[in-house]
């Protein structure tokens, strides 16, 4: 089985692609456009600058080669979503081509990134006519597109999932960012593909993949042949419909946009540092600190930020301390530290102290969520010592767990779990887990269990 | 060019043809491509470019604003509630 | 005659030459300096642009061409919006959804195209400046068929915003004037960067250094297929140059035959892409029955409203830019441009300009025209399609009469950004050539 994406995402630019509306959400229909997205008779394109960087961080994160020598072509349809029935977009030297993404050790070859604009948004309204709001016509999209390197529907989805979550650190996309992805799945079971289109989030990307290797394995188990076409997915029902056969494709008759002129985007791409993709990062802390990946993955996803304070104590404090204190309480109270704004400055302090064996390791734990939750110390050192107590007298009445944790470190849920309902949720689970682990850890240590 | 590709360029270029422009389109076309055959002697060259000129690096800022009230310019539109009126999708 | 005079008369003058398709209906001019008119391609806010087609009636943009609205700027009132070949397809405005200009000189005869409509009101209205639009030859054509002159300058010269386009890699604004003299002056006024047309953004300062024409190249290519009075006409005026002290040199130009083709290929490709927008919805006509599904509604708007000439250029762009035959046609074309470009540069080293007849013949009759064939009538454009490939600025000069009084042209053509040496020769030669003015009617 063979699957290749075609993944579309909004680039989250102020202004349109060729005319400077605004890419806003709008109040209500046909409010943001101009005579360029409509289309008028007269009008022009003229290209924003902040779409080639998007496309040249892009084309970089993806391992591609960056073009010296960029421009645009004309793809001729007719749709009444199209304003021009013509859509701008890349068919010859495309901003990058040849990349490579790693799913885990699993290479996906990436075939290209182009940029293109987007057309309006169509409502159907009964069988009498179609409503067109151009508001999101000439917003920037980015087109990615993958050798079909891919699996399965399941694969499909983690690398989607993935790509995802590193577009939107590295361009910084939105927190909505995975509706304004759309991904065209391409599909063959045996020789013949079949294309999905338009396939809105990563759920539904698996649904119509999953369902395309039943409907494609029932067919050539019966001795039938698959017709190479376009499908839609219908996510109400989770069935993909045929759209048009090959042979009804529309011919796009692709020429160069004349409107617009080259682009020599080697000086800009040179200039352009991206930040590192979240996959990336946690495969470099993984190997670089000697901690597992699973460890560092969690980190990254936490937070960046999380991740960097954590290399930041490995290299002042040891890996050991990284490890007990970040990945610890650090980690238990960032979510508290970010939402009232504080950074985690203070913390990593307390663990150079602590390294420096001028606070205890009790000191330690109460001190960081202190500076972590912005809690008073008296407040912090009353609730931890609640905490500790009641997970000290558990673990005194279960000391089964201690030695049993040393072969499974699940063995610590069941403790987690009796503190969480006897706590009165006063603490976070993060806390919790944090303090049972430290606990136990510190027992076996005490009891020379390893 | 044939019957068959002039029907195949029409449907392309959404162009309905009757059976007397079909006749007569594909005659004027048959002669013009064939006085372009001159191009496939025509020497080849190593320059290229889209314009006549060179255009290059021509750029807009990102920054957002409107210069037409879209009011004015869905003046004369078919629309309802603001949408603009199309044909049926499918 | 006085501005309140061109406007008093102006209904009936159109009546008789049909040279507008909108026009003013004012007839004080106010403190207007000086009146024009512009070509109908050219987007205003406040007269109905069709660019020549059915399709577009109705659509009243919403903002002016920017050539437009820098002619106003300048004091210019526009009185009308002129005829033209629709979407600009044609060598003599007769391939018109709407109304078909009519020759000056004489009734019955085109008046070249496709800005025909502005070239007749240049001959028409005394002191009248009109802004035209070339893609192959449109400017120096009309100009040449009505008596005037016309200059079509470097491509990107002058800013497209507001253009409904024919091909953007060709389309160049221009003027026409019987004045020489406003060639010079109202470039001065349209050209200039403008962001909103990134091909206007890279063009050097206008020069207006004194620099004079000294020398030019006649290519052999360019004077064979002549009439015989375009060609008497020519040679006559090719003396009157040496008695003017310039140097007259033949020269060959290899390249030229290939032009012709490959501007066809070009110009189609690209109108048949913006022509792709014009389907019965957003602006122009749009009565339509939205139950049909869109493939049907688009074409039957299409198949309705598009003339004769544009659904053959359609037809005919669509073929040579789609899978299979790009390769042959369209990508071939384009590398031909820098051929003839080449061939350009390379006279132009030794010479000012190069310097042909504008039209192999004078302005037809409407019965002859409408007895061409497709080719024939594209073959026409032989002599003006490649300076316009080629993008390089040229200049339509009256220079002669044939037996019936009809004007013969004589088109010089400057290396890129220098339209300075055709300003200069332009009003040298007005000065030793004597004009002859149509007989105007109301």
């Amino acid at each position: 089985m063979k699957i290749g994406l075609e993944i579309h995402v909004q680039l989250p630019t102020r202004s349109k692609m060729f005319c400077s509306c605004p890419t806003t959400d709008a109040p209500a229909p046909n409010t943001h456009v101009c005579p360029t997205c409509l289309g008028m008779p007269g009008s022009r394109p003229v290209l924003n600058r902040k779409v080639l960087e998007y496309g040249i961080m892009l084309a970089k994160m993806l391992g591609c080669k960056v073009a010296d020598v960029t421009w645009f072509s004309r793809k001729t349809y007719f749709y009444p979503d199209m304003s021009k029935s013509v859509q701008i977009t890349q068919y010859d030297n495309p901003i990058g081509e040849g990349g490579v993404y790693y799913l885990g050790k699993k290479p996906i070859r990436i075939t290209r990134i182009h940029v293109e604009e987007d057309p309006g948004k169509t409502k159907r309204v009964g069988d009498l006519s179609s409503l067109i709001d151009y508001n999101r016509s000439g917003i920037p999209l980015a087109e990615i597109v993958t050798e079909p390197d891919l699996s399965t529907p399941a694969e499909a989805r983690e690398f989607l999932g993935q790509l995802i979550e590193d577009i939107r650190h590295v361009i910084d996309l939105p927190g909505d960012g995975e509706r304004s992805i759309r991904c065209d799945c391409n599909i063959s079971v045996g020789k013949e593909r079949c294309e999905v289109k338009n396939v809105t989030g990563l759920k539904n990307v698996e649904r119509a993949l999953t369902f395309e290797v039943v409907r494609q394995t029932k067919i050539l188990k019966a001795g039938g042949k698959i017709d190479r076409e376009t499908r839609r997915f219908d996510e109400e029902r989770g069935v993909t419909i045929s759209v048009r056969k090959k042979e009804f494709e529309a011919d796009y008759g692709y020429i160069d946009e004349p409107d617009l002129g080259i682009y020599h985007i080697k000086e800009m791409a040179d200039s352009i540092k991206i930040k590192e993709s979240p996959q990336k990062m946690a495969a470099r802390i993984s190997a670089e600190y000697g901690i597992d990946q699973k460890m560092a993955k969690q980190l990254v996803s936490a937070s960046v930020g999380l991740a960097e304070t954590f290399e930041a104590v490995a290299k002042e404090s040891g890996v050991q301390n990284a490890v007990k204190w970040v990945a610890g309480p650090v980690s238990a109270g960032w979510k508290a530290m970010e939402a009232r704004g504080g950074t985690p400055d203070e913390a990593v302090g307390i663990i150079r102290r602590f390294a420096a064996g001028e606070i205890t390791d009790t000191e330690c734990a109460m001190e960081i969520r202190c500076a972590m939750t912005g809690e008073s110390a008296e407040a912090a050192a009353g609730a931890s010592q609640d905490l500790e107590r009641i997970v000290s007298e558990y673990l005194d009445q279960n000391p089964e767990i201690v030695s049993d944790y040393a072969k499974n470190e699940k063995a610590a849920n069941k403790a987690i779990g009796f503190v969480m309902r006897n706590s009165g949720g006063k603490h976070s689970s993060a806390e919790v887990v944090e303090a049972v682990k430290r606990l136990i850890e510190s027992r076996m240590r005490s009891h020379g269990v390893r | 060019m044939d019957r068959a590709t002039v029907e195949r360029v029409a449907r392309a270029a959404h162009i309905k043809l009757t059976e007397d422009e079909l006749r007569r389109y594909s005659d004027d076309l048959n002669d013009i491509l064939t006085y372009f055959e001159l191009l496939d002697e025509a020497p080849e060259c190593d320059a290229s470019g889209v314009n006549p000129v060179e255009v290059a690096d021509v750029l807009r800022d990102d920054e957002p604003h409107m210069d037409i009230d879209p009011d004015l310019l869905l003046r004369d539109m078919d629309t309802y509630e603001r949408y603009i009126r199309g044909p049926r999708l499918s | 005659m006085t501005m309140r005079d061109v406007l008093s008369g102006l209904k009936e003058t159109n009546a008789r030459y049909s040279m507008f398709h909108s026009m003013t209906d004012d007839v004080d001019p106010g403190d207007a300096k000086f009146l024009f008119s512009a070509k109908d391609n050219l987007t205003s806010k406040d007269m109905e642009t069709c660019a020549g087609s059915k399709i577009l009636i109705g659509y009243r943009p919403a903002f002016d061409a920017a050539a437009i609205s820098k002619m106003r700027d300048a004091g210019g009132k526009l009185i009308g919006k002129c005829n033209m070949d629709e979407f600009g397809f044609g060598t003599f405005s007769y391939n018109s959804g709407l109304e078909i200009p009519r020759n000056p000189y004489d009734l019955e005869r085109a008046c070249g195209g496709s800005s025909g409509g502005s070239a007749c009101a240049a001959a028409v209205f005394e002191g009248h400046v009109s802004l035209g639009v070339s893609t192959g030859g449109s400017i120096c054509c009309p100009a040449s068929f009505c008596g005037v002159y016309g200059i079509a300058p470097t491509y990107g010269r002058v800013s497209r915003y507001g253009l409904i386009d024919y091909g953007n890699s060709l389309d160049k604004i221009g003027i026409i004037s019987a004045d020489a003299g406003d060639l010079r002056r109202y470039i001065r006024v349209i050209a200039g960067k403008d962001p909103r047309d990134p091909t206007s953004c890279v063009q050097p300062e206008l020069r207006d250094e004194g620099r004079k024409m000294r020398s030019v190249a006649v290519p052999k290519e360019g004077i064979e297929g002549l009439s015989k009075e375009v060609e008497a006409a020519f040679k006559e005026s090719l003396e009157s140059l040496k008695g003017m002290g310039l140097d007259v040199e033949y020269v060959e130009m290899p390249s030229l035959k290939y032009a012709m083709p490959a501007y066809y290929v070009l110009a189609t490709s690209e109108a048949s892409t913006n022509l792709a927008r014009y389907v019965g919805m957003r602006y122009g006509q749009q009565e339509g029955d939205h139950s049909l599904k869109f493939d049907d509604y688009f074409s039957s708007f299409r198949s309705e409203y598009f003339g004769d000439e544009a659904k053959r250029r359609i037809l005919l762009g669509t073929y040579t830019r789609m899978a299979g035959f790009r390769d042959r046609y369209y990508a071939k074309a384009l590398k031909v441009r820098q051929v003839v470009i080449r061939d350009y540069k390379r006279v132009l080293a030794d010479h000012d300009a190069v310097l042909a007849p504008t039209m192999p013949f004078t302005a037809p009759r409407f019965d002859d025209i409408s007895k061409m064939s497709a080719l024939d009538s594209y073959k026409a454009d032989y002599l003006t399609v490649p300076a316009n490939i080629a993008g390089t600025p040229h200049m339509s000069a009256p220079c002669g009469y044939d037996s019936n009084g009809m004007p013969i042209g004589m088109q010089f053509v400057a290396d890129h950004w220098n339209e300075e040496v055709l300003f200069d020769i332009a009003e040298r030669w007005q000065r030793s050539f004597e004009a002859r003015r149509p007989e105007v009617k109301a």
